[in-house]
């Protein structure tokens, strides 16, 4: 379980760099069949056959359809990556850094007894991580792979402190998190066609 | 009973996908009148049994008081927007704004955003509610970016963005309610389970509730246009098809508030009222003090009517963090008054803007005169919106700012009357203006009426709002009586 965090942790920091969008869903792919791998790890442990269930899930929607999706849509963006993005790689990774030391210091103020303080940890880091590629990206693909990173995140939050959520509940975020992928893919082929560009920074017309 | 909940479940389904069927446009309209009007009738039947014979409870459903009075929301909503769809979409096809495909998917949708939101108030479990949350916000996510324009698609960026990511936190914050619960080992196997986790709210972990409603009002706060988390509400707003937005303004930011009502009674439970009544006073404050400059100096009428809902879902978030029960009820009472009324608005602009082929305030003159009726109606929804007696969204107002001076802070209650005094003076300035001063002569010359449906759509709200102004029927006071004890933590 220690190798799988440190290893989620690494691809957290290393997706704060990348600026090829298709690199950027290969290093997402990674990330979620490793977050299926610890859901898996949970439900041996616990043996309860619904965590099995919700490792499957995750394996199927996560590191297949929501990558195939994404793989897509990159495909028809051939020539698109990051250009002058807000924060420069260096920097960007910073922040990434200091999020992980966030993640901790906040871990252990609001949960100081908690068992799988690491796995919590690099959980929030994720998610925090997630949220900072949200604010500072703008092309519209590594949007969406931060918000899956944040969303992954918060899966293992739940897995850490709870061994994951009722198997109902989790089928309808899983789902959710799929639907909300594909209106994503949706809107960013029109962003193309109708801006010639994902580069979110053009939308800024609507104020006031 | 349980069957009336799965029939409103299936029925906005199914007609999303009859939809689907080869049709022309003629047996569009028929299919999605009849469709939406049977889920209304199915919702009023629902709460009608919830008034009369008390809580239904099946399984994963449950429904009761507070439930209902969201239910009666989405009933009378979805009956007057689908009816006001009917004219705007007709009229959109002839404009060439859509096409018969467009119709098509609008239905679907449309119907599916109906089906999400029905989803909201009938589950039991705080988990399947974020789920229902979220599936609002992807259903109506494509019906904001109807048109595919550039603003359109701006829009809906934003919306599913913003709303992805505070309902992100909102799931954190539900994951770690369901921390304490397991902590503190309620309920067996009822995880979530809203009344599992009311009933044992005093033994629960109170900091680690505390983080979680604070997470959790941040999170379905930003879905219910709660300052500083607004931002996306306007855009969307603006941009979603007119009764789209009258949907969005007065159904699903309801939803969103009675998601915070949910969670804020399990709450008060283990740590007592006052540490969620400062953050709702807190959030409803400043979401009523930041819509008060955009809505006196605004361009677009469709954003004057959005930053006027921020205001209004201040006004209800201030009611609940006063209180008393009083306060609540008054609250609650608003829910509905503000969803019917501004839906009508919505509606209202909606025609407008068809009728001139601009969203610009200014360039809209003169509407008495170039379509009477209309604007007579438009004069009306305003004064109604504004707080003017005899329309109920007066006694609602007053209500809970009586509330306020009741409960010892006056201060409060002058502050919320100075703001509304300033967002009454906007929109009259803005109504005047737009009603009253000569119209273009292309648009004075077209003779313009819209359809049967929409004008029948605004009249039912504005005639609602009138009659509930002057005679609050008795089983809708004691429906809301009984929400209101169940807020305050009496009767499950």
């Amino acid at each position: 379980m220690n190798v799988l965090i440190i290893i989620l942790l690494f691809l957290a920091l290393l997706l704060s760099r990348v600026t090829n969008l298709k690199t950027a869903v290969i290093i997402l792919l990674g990330q979620s069949i490793l977050v299926a791998l610890a859901c898996a790890i949970v439900a041996a442990e616990t043996g309860a056959v619904h965590t099995y269930i919700a490792a499957a899930l995750t394996l199927v929607i996560k590191a297949g359809l929501i990558p195939y999706a994404l793989f897509r849509i990159v495909g028809m963006l051939r020539r698109e990556r990051e250009v002058n993005p807000i924060l420069q790689p260096n920097y960007s990774a910073m922040v990434a850094g200091i999020m992980i030391v966030l993640a901790y210091g906040l871990t252990d103020k609001a949960l100081p007894e908690i068992v799988s303080r690491d796995a919590l940890a690099a959980a929030v880091a994720m998610m925090l991580i997630g949220l900072t590629m949200i604010m500072i990206r703008r092309q519209a693909v590594l949007q969406i792979v931060g918000l899956i990173t944040m969303e992954n995140g918060l899966y293992l939050v739940g897995l850490s402190v709870t061994q994951g959520l009722p198997l109902i509940i989790e089928l309808g975020v899983v789902l959710d998190v799929m639907v909300a992928v594909v209106v994503l893919v949706i809107l960013t082929y029109r962003l193309k066609r109708s801006f010639m560009s994902t580069d979110t920074s053009v939308l800024k017309k609507l104020k006031g | 009973m349980e069957q009336w909940i799965v029939l409103a479940l299936v029925l906005p389904l199914a007609t999303s996908l009859l939809n689907m069927a080869q049709l022309t446009e003629q047996a569009i309209r028929r299919l999605n009148l009849t469709g939406s009007c049977l889920v209304s009738l199915t919702l009023l039947v629902i709460v009608y049994q919830v008034a009369v014979n008390g809580n239904i409870q099946a399984g994963q459903f449950y429904v009761d008081a507070l439930s209902a009075v969201l239910l009666l929301v989405i009933a009378i909503l979805t009956c007057t927007a689908t009816l006001f769809s009917l004219s705007y979409m007709k009229l959109e096809i002839v404009q060439g704004h859509a096409s018969l495909k467009m119709l098509k998917r609008y239905y679907i949708l449309l119907n599916l955003f109906v089906f999400t939101m029905v989803c909201v108030p009938v589950v039991e479990n705080m988990g399947l509610l974020w789920v229902a949350i979220e599936a609002t916000t992807l259903s109506s996510a494509l019906l904001v970016a109807f048109y595919f324009d550039r603003p359109a698609l701006e829009a809906a960026w934003k919306y599913v963005m913003v709303c992805t990511v505070g309902i992100c936190l909102a799931l954190l914050g539900t994951i770690l309610l369901y921390y304490a619960q397991v902590s503190a080992d309620i309920g067996g196997g009822q995880a979530l389970s809203w009344q599992a986790l009311k009933a044992a709210s005093g033994r629960l972990d109170p900091g680690m509730v505390k983080l979680a409603f604070v997470f959790i009002l941040i999170g379905y706060g930003t879905k219910a246009g709660l300052a500083p988390m607004h931002t996306w509400l306007p855009d969307a707003h603006s941009q979603a098809p007119s009764p789209v937005s009258g949907f969005l303004s007065g159904a699903l930011l309801s939803c969103a508030l009675y998601a915070i009502i949910r969670t804020s009674i399990i709450v008060k439970g283990a740590v007592g009222p006052a540490f969620t009544e400062q953050f709702l006073t807190g959030f409803g404050l400043l979401s009523i003090v930041i819509a008060v400059p955009f809505i006196l100096v605004q361009h677009d009428l469709k954003r004057l009517l959005a930053y006027s809902s921020i205001e209004h879902m201040g006004l209800i978030t201030l009611g609940l963090g006063i209180g008393t029960p009083l306060a609540m009820y008054g609250a609650l009472l608003h829910v509905i008054n503000h969803a019917i009324t501004k839906s009508a608005l919505f509606y209202l602009a909606g025609a407008v803007i068809q009728h001139y082929g601009t969203k610009n305030i200014l360039r809209i003159r003169g509407l008495v005169g170039a379509a009477p009726v209309m604007g007579a109606l438009f004069v009306a929804a305003v004064l109604a919106i504004a707080g003017l007696p005899p329309f109920s969204i007066f006694y609602s107002k007053l209500t809970i700012v009586w509330a306020a001076f009741q409960s010892g802070s006056a201060w409060l209650g002058v502050i919320i009357l100075l703001l509304m005094a300033a967002i009454f003076a906007g929109m009259i300035y803005y109504t005047l203006k737009l009603g009253f001063a000569s119209a273009p002569r292309r648009v004075a010359a077209s003779g313009y009426r819209p359809g049967k449906p929409a004008m029948a759509a605004i009249v039912v709200s504005l005639v609602l709002m009138a009659g509930g102004g002057i005679y609050l029927p008795a089983w809708l006071d004691t429906l809301i009586t009984r929400a209101v004890a169940i807020m305050t933590g009496g009767g499950l």
